[in-house]
């Protein structure tokens, strides 16, 4: 159902400030939403004044700063920090991104950092993607084929290979589908466009031997067809993919075959 | 076991883009099609009352509150039209490019309004 109102226990509360010790010039308020699982309080936004001087390009920088210098109690994932991992997936200045590729020059005013939208808090910054996961688990990720011989690689042309270019470089991040309205309001059912980015790209591999058997599951009113072409997926996708235009490919292949 | 975690901000803080706002529109605009088709229809309907009935709903049209809902709905007529052209083309798989979103958006946008001001203009031609 469509909620536009976040429910009581979610209210973003005015947090503590964090005045800069370091006497720097160069200083940028840095909004970073905060919940504590241990002490059953609303969620809230603390602000830390961060000395941009000593502080590399992109903002899972200032986040490092932040947990190293100012404030350890701060939670956030990350792992490669070369937007490989998709670990760091967060809203930042209103739009989901890779905290490790995106550059804080490219923010105006305060630096807005929120988990990535609609999703139950773990703590701090860390979302819970669970429900992603399992849809992506439904779509059967994995190459399903008829040849019995196992010791042979499978030919593919370079043509049916490029079919692949486009989808394979998907790394699951979630940026694109917690970005979503669709997917916010009806993240139960629709896929949303991460998983219906995989979906497609089993589909289009000449390899798999399931094309028709895929396009079945995938065929259906709330799984599928939810996507009205908002286009804030592909927007927000921080690897330049289109999972807006996999959707409408899937959508036309249902509607020729 | 219930979750009770708070649900992290989503449309609170998420930042509106062309593509979405056509989007929004495209659906506020077809419910307020849908709202304006109806009183039409009971508008027509009321014409059988005879000339009173008539005269009543020109009055109230002439008026400058009759005349901006008649021009806020040519507009979102207009509006309707040209982004489901939009929709139509993105269904056949084309424009999905970002920079194509976004054009085809603003022409959407900025067209509604033109479209209104040609239809308002032809309008007056024949009236």
């Amino acid at each position: 159902m469509v909620q536009i109102n976040l429910p009581k226990n979610s209210e973003v509360q005015k947090g503590n400030y964090y005045q800069d010790k370091t006497g720097s010039k160069n200083i940028r308020k840095v909004n970073v939403y905060r919940w504590d699982p241990s002490n059953g309080e609303n969620p809230r936004v603390d602000t830390y004044e961060v000395d941009m001087d000593n502080c590399p390009s992109k903002v899972l920088d200032i986040l490092n700063k932040i947990k190293n210098e100012i404030d350890p109690s701060l939670a956030y994932r990350r792992s490669c920090a070369h937007g490989v991992c998709g670990s760091c997936a967060m809203n930042m200045d209103g739009k989901n991104g890779l905290a490790c590729t995106k550059p804080h020059s490219e923010i105006e005013g305060d630096i807005n950092i929120y988990p990535l939208p609609h999703l139950k808090v773990k703590k701090d910054l860390i979302g819970d993607l669970s429900g992603l996961y399992k849809q992506y688990e439904s779509i059967e990720p994995w190459l399903k084929t008829n040849t019995k011989v196992e010791t042979t690689e499978i030919i593919q042309s370079k043509k049916d290979r490029k079919k692949l270019d486009g989808a394979y470089e998907c790394i699951m991040c979630a940026c694109c589908s917690t970005s979503c309205p669709s997917y916010w309001w009806n993240g139960d059912k629709y896929l949303g466009p991460a998983v219906l980015l995989q979906a497609y790209r089993w589909i289009v591999d000449s390899r798999d031997d399931e094309r028709k058997e895929r396009l079945k599951k995938v065929a259906d009113e709330l799984k599928l067809y939810r996507c009205h072409t908002i286009m804030n997926c592909t927007n927000a996708c921080p690897k330049g993919l289109n999972p807006a235009k996999a959707i409408a490919e899937l959508k036309k292949m249902l509607a020729t075959s | 076991m219930e979750n009770n975690n708070p649900l992290s901000p989503h449309i609170q803080i998420y930042r509106w883009h062309i593509s979405s706002l056509v989007s929004i529109s495209h659906r506020i605009t077809g419910v307020l099609n849908i709202v304006a088709l109806t009183i039409i229809c009971f508008w027509i309907a009321s014409l059988l009352l005879g000339e009173n009935s008539y005269e009543l709903t020109k009055i109230f049209l002439n008026s400058i509150f009759g005349k901006f809902i008649i021009l806020s709905l040519t507009w979102s007529f207009s509006f309707q039209m040209l982004s489901e052209v939009r929709h139509l083309i993105m269904d056949l798989g084309y424009g999905f490019e970002l920079k194509t979103t976004k054009i085809t958006g603003l022409i959407v946008i900025i067209g509604s309004f033109i479209l209104t001001i040609l239809i308002y203009l032809i309008g007056k031609q024949f009236i």
